[in-house]
C-alpha cells in the first residue's frame, strides 16, 4: 500500500464501498420501472403526497392518488361530471329535501378484511366534523344526523336543504373509512377500493396493487406505479425513454411538440378544475382599492399571457367557474384587455406610485406567468416587485395563511371552490361581500334551476368586483403511450381515477 | 503517535458537538411552523397546539436538542413531522443511494484524473500536456448539472442507449442499476476529474523538482520510472487532502445531480424536506452531511500520520 | 509539530502551475481578457442593450437569431442577447458578494490566526475547519429556506462557505511572512502587532488574496447557476445566466440555442476567472515561494 499512489485512489472508493457494504442489508429505495409488462402501468405525476392522510394533510396530491382507487365514496363523479353510484347503489331525497337515504352495496370489504356496512359510513361522515382539520371539513357542517337503518341502509338528515352536500360526498370528505382502520392513516390507508397501497418509495413513487376480492368490477391493471417528478423535462424524458407510460399532468406544454405527430404517443387535451388565479389582497394594501384592482384586470392581456406562459393551452374563463360545472358562463368579456383604460383607472385610484408585491410560489406555471404578469402590469404603469416563495411551506405561511402579499398566482385546483376562496372573508383573498355570500347560500338551498341562476350571478359579481383576476384555466394535458385507453378528456374530480384505464 | 491520535479524536468529537448545536440552532430560526404546515392552513389553533405537543415542539429548546441528539445516537431519529413515517430506514435508503452515486463519481474522477494529471505534469512542456491542461480547464468550468443535461439529451433522448433517469437498487436488477448509475456518476465524476487533474498535476510537478528525483534521473532512470518508483507517494499527500475536500463537494453536488436524474437520494430528500418544512428530516440530513465531511477530514488526518513519516514525530 | 506542515502543504496543494521560469503566461492573458469582456458587458448593459431584456412580447416569441435579435428570443419573446448582457451584471454581483464576504471575514481571521500564539491560532483554525463541514451549496439551500430565495442571500451563504479557504490560505502566508527578517526587525524595533499586520503581513499576502478571489469568483458563478437550477438562486425576471439555462430546458430540442448561449457564457466566464487566478498565481508566487 505504501510505495505508490494507491492510497490516494483508495480513500474515497474504499470508504464508499465499505459504507455500501455496511448498508447493503437495508433495502434501498427503488424506482424500478423496468417492468412495463402488460399488466402494469407507470404514470408520471408532479406533486407527491406528503403522507396518505387527507383528513389532516392539505393538498391535492393525496386524493389524486387515493380517491376512487384506494378509498371509495358512496357516490362518485364520472368523467362527464355526473354523480353516479359507487358504494351506494341508489339513493333518494325526501320531500323537504333534507333527508338522503342511501342503499349500500352488500359485499364490499376493506383492505384490512373488515366488512363495509352503514355503520362505517356513519362513522366516516361523523368523523369529518370531529377529527378532520382541513378547511373542507366545514362541508359536512350541514349534516344534522346520520343513522344506520340497517347494514345496507343509511339515512343522512341535513340541517337545511343543500345542493352542494351530495356533490361533496363525491370528494375526499365523502371517503369511506373502516371503523377499525383509521389508526395509521398517514402511512397505512385502509379503504374499500380496487387498489391498495403496496409500496411507497418516498421522494419517488407509490405503487398500488390490485386487491383480491374487490366487490366491484376488477380494473385492468394489476399494478399501477405513480411516479413523481419535480422537473417537467425529466418527466418528458421518462416517457420518451419508456420509463413511464403516461404523463398524468403535463407541466411543460411548450414541449408537447415532442409527442404530437408521433404515432407512438397520444395527446389528450381537455379542461380541469384548476383556475390559475392572480390573487389580489382585497383586505389591505393597494389592492384593497377597487379601481386599482380593476386596473390590474384591464392591464392583463390574457390571450397573450396564456400563449407565452402555457403555450396557448388552457382556456380563458374570466371567473371562478370551469366549463364542466353546470353554471359555467363565458365571462372573459367583463374586463377585456385595454391598456389605456388600465392606465386611466390606476391614475384615478391614486395607487399609482405604490409598489405591488407579487409573491408567487415556486411552481412552473406560477413562475412562467409571474414573469408575464409583471411585464404586462409594468407596461400599464404599475410598479411590481416579484418575490418567489418556496412551495409549499413558505408560500402557504406567508401568502395563504398570513395574507402578507398584494398579488399572487396560484392554481386553485379543488372542484367548485368559489365558496372556499371567495365566500369566506377570512380566506387569503380577504374578499368580504355579504351580497356574494348570500347568493351562494341561496344557491345551495334552492332548486336546481335556482342554483344555476344564483351561481351564475355570484360568479359574475365576484368577477365584476375584480376580487381577483383569472388568468386561465389549466388544461388537462396528458400524454400516453398510444395503446393506453380510458384516459379522461376532462379532469372533473379530485381523483386520478385508475379504474377505467386499460391497454388496447 | 498515540497522543496525536487521541488529540485528533478529541477534535473530531468536539467538532461534531459544535456542528450539531449549529444545525439545531439554525433550524430553530427557520420560519414556518412545522405543525401548521403539517395540518394545513385552515387547521384550528387547538389542533396545531395539540400537534406541536405531539412533536414535542412546545418543550424548551434545550430539551428538544437533547431529544434529537439522543435519537441520532441511538439510531432512532423518530418519525417525520410530515409523512409520519420512521425516518431511520428512509435515511439509510437514501444514504445508500447517494453513496453509490458519490462513490462511483469519485472512482471515475480518480481513474481519469490520476493518469491524466501525471501525464500532464510529465509532459508539461509538450503540446500534448498543454492540450490536456486546456481540456481540464474547460472541464472545471462546466456546471455538473449542465453536463448531466447534455448527457441525457445525447445518450438517452437522442441515441436511446440509456434510461433518461430513475434509480433501481443493485439487488433488484443489477444491469438496470448500472445503466441508470452511469450517466449521473459520469456527470459528477467528469467535472470532479477536471478539478482533481489540476491538483495531481501540480503535486506531481512539485515532486518532479525535488532533489531525490533529480538524482534518480541523473542515475539514468527515465522520468516516468523515477516518478513511479519514488515520487508518487509524496505527491499523494496533497492529493489526498484535495480528495477529502472534494468529497464534500461531491456530496452536495449530488443534490443537483439527483434532481436532474430523478434519483431518490439524500439530496432530493433534503430538497423535499426543506420545501415541506419537515424540519427534523432537514436537520438529520444536514447533520449526516456535516458528519460525513468531518469524519473524512479525520480519516485524512489519520492517513497523514501513516503516509508521511515527517508528520509522525513530535516536532518536524 | 504537524500542523504548520499541513497548512503549508494545503497551501501548496492549490495548483501552482509552472512557478519560476515564466511569470507572464498565456493563462494570465486569456483570463484577463475574458474577465475584461465580462466586466465590459456589464458596464455596457447600464447604457445600452439592443432590447429591454425583461420586456415580454408574445408577438416575437422563439425567434431565430437575426440582425434584429442577435441571439434570437426566448419563449417570452425576450431578447436573448440583451439578457446575456444584463446577466453578466448578475454574474459579477454574485462574484463580488461571495468573494467580498469570504475575504472580509477570512483574511483578518487568517492573519490573526497566523500572528496569534500558536494554541490560539490552532483553535481558530479548528473553528474555521468546522465551516468546511457545511459545503457551499448546502449552506445556500439552508439560507434560502430561512431568508427566502434570492441572489444576495445565496451569495452570502456561498461567501460564508468560502471563508475557511481564505482563512487557511492567508494563515499559511502569514506564518511564512512572520518568519522573515524584516518582521523580526520590526518586532525588535518595538512595532505593535497591528502595525506589523498592516504594514508587513497584509501587503505580502495580498497576492494570495487576489488569486483566491479570482478562483472564488469562478466558484460563485458556478454555484449561482446550480442554485438557479434548483430554484434557490436569482428570482425571475432578473436576467441571470443560471436561470436562463434552467428555463431553456423544456425547449432543449427545438431551441437548443437557448441553452447554448447561457451555457457557453457561464463556462467561458468561469474559465476566464480560473485562468486569471492561475496566471496571477504564477506571477505572484515567486515572492513567497523563495522563502520556502
Amino acid at each position: 500500500m505504501r510505495h505508490d499512489g494507491r492510497p490516494t485512489r483508495g480513500t474515497g472508493a474504499v470508504a464508499a464501498t465499505l459504507a455500501c457494504l455496511l448498508l447493503a442489508s437495508c433495502s434501498a429505495g427503488s424506482t424500478a420501472t423496468g417492468s412495463t409488462g402488460k399488466n402494469s402501468l407507470n404514470i408520471g405525476l408532479t406533486a407527491e403526497p406528503a403522507n396518505f392522510d387527507f383528513t389532516r394533510t392539505e393538498g391535492a396530491a393525496i386524493p389524486q392518488a387515493l380517491l376512487y382507487n384506494v378509498y371509495e365514496t358512496l357516490v362518485k363523479l364520472d368523467q362527464s361530471g355526473k354523480i353516479r353510484p359507487q358504494l351506494a347503489t341508489s339513493w333518494s331525497l325526501s320531500k323537504d329535501r333534507r333527508t338522503y337515504t342511501f342503499h349500500l352495496v352488500k359485499n364490499a370489504t376493506f383492505s384490512n378484511g373488515a366488512r363495509f356496512t352503514a355503520e362505517d359510513a356513519k362513522f366516516s361522515i361523523e368523523r369529518v366534523t370531529t377529527d378532520w382539520t382541513l378547511v373542507q371539513k366545514t362541508q359536512m357542517d350541514v349534516v344534522d344526523a346520520v343513522r344506520a337503518v340497517s347494514p345496507t341502509e343509511l339515512e343522512v338528515t341535513l340541517k337545511r336543504p343543500s345542493n352542494d352536500w351530495l356533490y361533496r360526498m363525491t370528494t375526499r370528505v365523502g371517503a369511506m373509512f373502516s371503523r377499525t382502520g383509521v389508526g395509521k392513516l398517514a402511512t397505512e390507508p385502509v379503504g374499500t377500493g380496487p387498489y391498495a397501497v403496496k409500496n411507497w418509495n418516498r421522494g419517488d413513487s407509490i405503487t398500488l396493487a390490485r386487491r383480491h376480492g374487490y366487490w366491484g368490477r376488477t380494473p385492468h391493471f394489476a399494478s399501477v406505479t405513480l411516479k413523481y417528478f419535480k422537473d417537467p423535462t425529466a418527466m418528458n424524458n421518462a416517457l420518451l425513454t419508456g420509463t413511464i407510460n403516461v404523463i398524468g399532468q403535463m407541466q411543460s406544454p411548450e414541449s408537447l411538440y415532442r409527442f404530437q405527430n408521433n404515432s407512438k404517443y397520444k395527446v389528450i387535451e381537455g379542461t380541469t378544475n384548476g383556475e390559475v388565479v392572480l390573487s389580489l389582497n382585497n383586505g389591505s394594501g393597494p389592492m384593497k382599492n377597487r379601481k386599482a384592482r380593476q386596473a390590474v384586470r384591464y392591464a392583463i392581456d390574457h390571450k397573450a399571457l396564456m400563449d407565452t406562459c402555457w403555450a396557448g393551452r388552457g382556456k380563458l374563463i374570466g371567473s371562478m367557474v370551469p366549463p364542466t360545472d353546470p353554471w359555467y358562463q363565458n365571462l372573459t368579456d367583463l374586463y377585456r384587455y385595454d391598456r389605456d383604460k388600465a392606465k386611466k383607472l390606476l391614475e384615478e385610484s391614486g395607487e399609482a406610485g405604490r409598489t405591488l408585491r407579487l409573491r408567487i410560489p415556486t411552481l412552473p406555471y406560477a413562475t412562467a406567468c409571474g414573469t408575464v404578469v409583471k411585464s404586462q402590469l409594468e407596461q400599464a404603469g404599475f410598479k411590481v416587485k416579484l418575490d418567489q416563495l418556496e412551495f409549499p411551506a413558505a408560500w402557504l405561511t406567508t401568502v395563504f395563511k398570513n395574507a402578507d402579499y398584494d398579488m399572487s398566482i396560484i392554481g386553485h385546483v379543488e372542484p367548485r371552490d368559489m365558496q372556499t376562496v371567495f365566500g369566506n372573508e377570512k380566506s387569503y383573498i380577504r374578499y368580504d361581500n355579504p351580497e356574494f355570500r348570500a347568493l351562494l347560500a341561496k344557491a345551495d338551498q334552492g332548486t336546481r334551476e335556482q342554483q344555476i341562476t344564483d351561481m351564475r350571478a355570484a360568479a359574475r359579481l365576484v368577477s365584476k368586483d375584480a376580487a381577483a383576476d383569472w388568468l386561465f384555466l389549466l388544461p388537462n394535458l396528458m400524454v400516453a403511450d398510444e395503446d393506453i385507453t380510458g384516459l379522461p378528456v376532462n379532469s372533473v374530480s379530485e381523483s386520478l381515477d385508475l379504474t377505467g384505464l386499460g391497454r388496447s | 503517535m498515540i497522543v496525536r491520535l487521541v488529540q485528533r479524536i478529541g477534535i473530531l468529537l468536539a467538532s461534531l458537538a459544535v456542528s450539531s448545536v449549529l444545525v439545531f440552532a439554525f433550524m430553530a430560526v427557520l420560519p414556518g411552523d412545522p405543525a401548521r404546515v403539517a395540518l394545513g392552513t385552515s387547521a384550528s389553533d387547538s389542533a396545531v397546539a395539540q400537534l406541536r405537543e405531539q412533536f414535542g415542539l412546545d418543550r424548551p429548546l434545550v430539551a428538544q436538542y437533547l431529544h434529537w441528539i439522543h435519537g441520532l445516537l441511538t439510531f432512532d431519529p423518530g418519525n417525520s413531522y410530515i409523512s409520519q413515517a420512521p425516518i431511520g430506514p428512509q435515511l439509510a435508503d437514501r444514504l445508500q443511494v447517494t453513496l453509490w452515486l458519490v462513490g462511483t463519481g469519485m472512482v471515475i474522477a480518480c481513474v481519469l484524473a490520476l493518469p491524466m494529471g501525471t501525464l500532464m505534469a510529465v509532459r508539461h512542456r509538450k503540446p500534448s500536456g498543454l492540450v490536456l491542461s486546456a481540456l481540464s480547464q474547460v472541464g472545471v468550468a462546466i456546471p455538473a448539472f449542465l453536463a448531466g443535461i447534455l448527457l441525457i439529451t445525447v445518450f438517452a433522448v437522442g441515441l436511446g442507449w440509456l434510461p433518461a433517469n430513475g434509480w433501481t437498487p443493485p439487488v433488484q436488477d443489477p444491469v438496470l442499476f448500472l445503466k441508470q448509475l452511469l450517466m449521473p456518476a459520469l456527470s459528477l465524476g467528469i467535472v470532479q476529474a477536471a478539478v482533481l487533474t489540476r491538483y495531481v498535476r501540480s503535486a506531481v510537478l512539485d515532486v518532479l523538482r525535488e532533489d531525490y528525483l533529480r538524482t534518480a534521473r541523473a542515475k539514468g532512470l527515465r522520468p516516468t520510472r523515477a516518478l513511479l518508483r519514488h515520487g508518487l507517494r509524496n505527491a499523494a499527500v496533497p492529493v489526498v487532502t484535495v480528495l477529502a475536500l472534494q468529497l464534500a463537494t461531491l456530496l452536495v453536488g449530488s443534490v443537483v445531480i439527483e434532481r436532474v436524474f430523478v434519483i431518490p437520494g439524500l439530496g432530493s430528500l433534503l430538497l423535499d424536506s426543506v420545501a415541506n418544512r419537515d424540519l427534523i428530516v432537514v436537520q438529520d440530513v444536514v447533520m449526516i452531511i456535516a458528519m460525513a465531511v468531518l469524519l473524512v477530514n479525520f480519516l485524512v488526518d489519520l492517513v497523514y500520520l501513516l503516509i508521511d513519516p515527517r508528520l509522525r514525530g513530535g516536532a518536524s | 509539530m504537524s500542523a504548520p506542515e499541513r497548512e503549508a502543504t494545503v497551501a501548496s496543494a492549490v495548483p501552482a502551475g509552472r512557478r519560476r521560469r515564466r511569470p507572464v503566461t498565456g493563462s494570465l492573458l486569456v483570463g484577463g481578457l475574458v474577465v475584461a469582456i465580462v466586466i465590459g458587458m456589464a458596464l455596457l448593459s447600464f447604457v445600452w442593450t439592443p432590447h429591454d431584456p425583461t420586456l415580454v412580447d408574445p408577438s416575437v416569441r422563439l425567434r431565430e437569431p437575426s440582425p434584429d435579435y442577435w441571439f434570437g428570443t426566448d419563449k417570452f419573446g425576450r431578447d436573448v442577447f440583451s439578457q446575456i448582457l444584463m446577466g453578466s451584471r448578475t454574474t459579477l454581483f454574485v462574484g463580488f458578494v461571495a468573494v467580498g464576504v469570504a475575504a472580509v471575514v477570512g483574511v483578518p481571521l487568517g492573519i490573526v490566526a497566523g500572528m496569534a500564539p500558536r494554541w490560539f491560532g490552532e483553535l481558530l483554525m479548528r473553528g474555521n475547519d468546522l465551516l468546511l463541514a457545511f459545503p457551499a451549496l448546502l449552506l445556500a439551500i439552508m439560507f434560502a429556506a430561512v431568508y427566502g430565495a434570492g441572489t444576495l442571500v445565496a451569495m452570502i451563504a456561498i461567501g460564508i462557505a468560502s471563508i475557511p479557504h481564505f482563512a487557511r490560505l492567508i494563515r499559511g502566508g502569514t506564518l511564512q511572512v512572520m518568519e522573515t527578517e524584516y518582521v523580526t526587525a520590526a518586532r525588535a524595533a518595538g512595532r505593535g502587532p497591528f502595525a506589523i499586520a498592516v504594514r508587513h503581513v497584509l501587503p505580502n499576502v495580498t497576492s494570495l488574496v487576489i488569486v483566491q478571489a479570482s478562483v472564488g469568483f469562478a466558484i460563485a458563478v458556478l454555484a449561482e447557476a446550480a442554485l438557479s437550477f434548483l430554484g434557490f438562486g436569482t428570482p425571475p425576471p432578473t436576467p441571470s445566466w443560471g436561470r436562463m439555462l434552467q428555463e431553456s430546458q423544456e425547449l432543449l430540442s427545438i431551441a437548443p440555442r437557448l441553452a447554448v448561449f447561457p451555457g457557453v457564457a457561464i463556462a467561458v466566464a468561469v474559465l476566464g476567472f480560473n485562468l486569471l487566478g492561475d496566471g496571477l498565481r504564477d506571477r505572484f508566487d515567486p515572492k513567497l515561494e523563495d522563502r520556502r
